[in-house]
């Protein structure tokens, strides 16, 4: 479940809110809503929140991404970023762009796992 | 303030560890020996050039950083270092451009091997942070 910019800009165009007023009203800090729209995990009293300043359900912003959509837009931006930057290694990127989708402990968990399996890095 | 290949992960560098290393502003804070005890732990004093240890089951992953190469002191590097949630625990971690700072000053070469990676995750971060801000101005 992911925040959908595209479906918030929507909404808030229909009531003539620009996505400043809507974070003001809804007292949604400009990094826990950046937090929503790069996490599949959602914050429920940010979302919350955003709903009561809209008048409606969460559902209506929310979107379910299934797993090959996931891994599909993390290609894509893999690509993007060593495009931008041709010196970087793919393979970091795509790492990286998969740990943070994941939330800080369980990256730290797998590090550890792997480091003591591996002694490896 | 947790620091090395630990605070790296956290932050979403693809790299392993075998330890989580903490730096302290003071290794005679006594709130130290308390939270060692109360996870059934021992704290080892520092012998001869030797830091202190940690000692017992809930606490083999830790080690201790007696000082980080190539950095501030403990007080400036924390006013730049972040909060992440750990479960209940809101924890200090090192930021990742300090991280390769460090590494960059120590060029041990369990350091040198991966600073690529480490240099990697932060552009990709970076990029992907200001991708997700300019969709949303």
């Amino acid at each position: 479940m992911r925040l959908s910019n595209e479906k918030m800009k929507i909404l808030c165009r229909a009531r003539g809110l620009s996505q400043k007023d809507l974070l003001e009203q809804s007292g949604v800090s400009k990094t826990a809503y950046f937090h929503l729209l790069s996490k599949r995990s959602v914050l429920p009293r940010s979302i919350q929140a955003l709903a009561d300043t809209l008048g409606v359900k969460a559902s209506s912003f929310l979107v379910e991404e299934t797993e090959e959509e996931r891994v599909r837009n993390i290609a894509h931006l893999t690509k993007a970023i060593v495009a931008h930057r041709p010196s970087l290694d793919r393979d970091d990127v795509r790492h990286t762009l998969l740990l943070l989708e994941e939330e800080p402990i369980e990256r730290l968990r797998r590090a550890l796992i792997r480091g003591r399996k591996n002694n490896l890095r | 303030m947790i620091v090395g290949a630990a605070a790296a992960t956290l932050q979403g560098a693809p790299v392993v560890t075998q330890d989580i290393d903490l730096w302290f502003k003071d290794l005679n804070d006594p709130g130290i020996k308390e939270a060692v005890q109360a996870v059934g732990g021992a704290w080892v004093a520092p012998v001869g050039l030797n830091p202190p240890m940690l000692a017992g089951e809930g606490l083999k992953l830790f080690d201790i950083v007696p000082t980080m190469h190539g950095l501030a002191d403990f007080s400036d590097e924390v006013r730049q270092s972040l909060v992440m949630s750990l479960g209940s625990a809101r924890v200090r971690v090192l930021k990742l451009e300090r991280i390769i700072k460090s590494k960059e000053t120590l060029k041990r070469p369990k350091d040198l091997l991966i600073l690529p990676a480490l240099r990697n995750a932060l552009s990709a971060i970076k990029t992907k942070r200001k991708r997700v801000q300019s969709r949303t101005d």
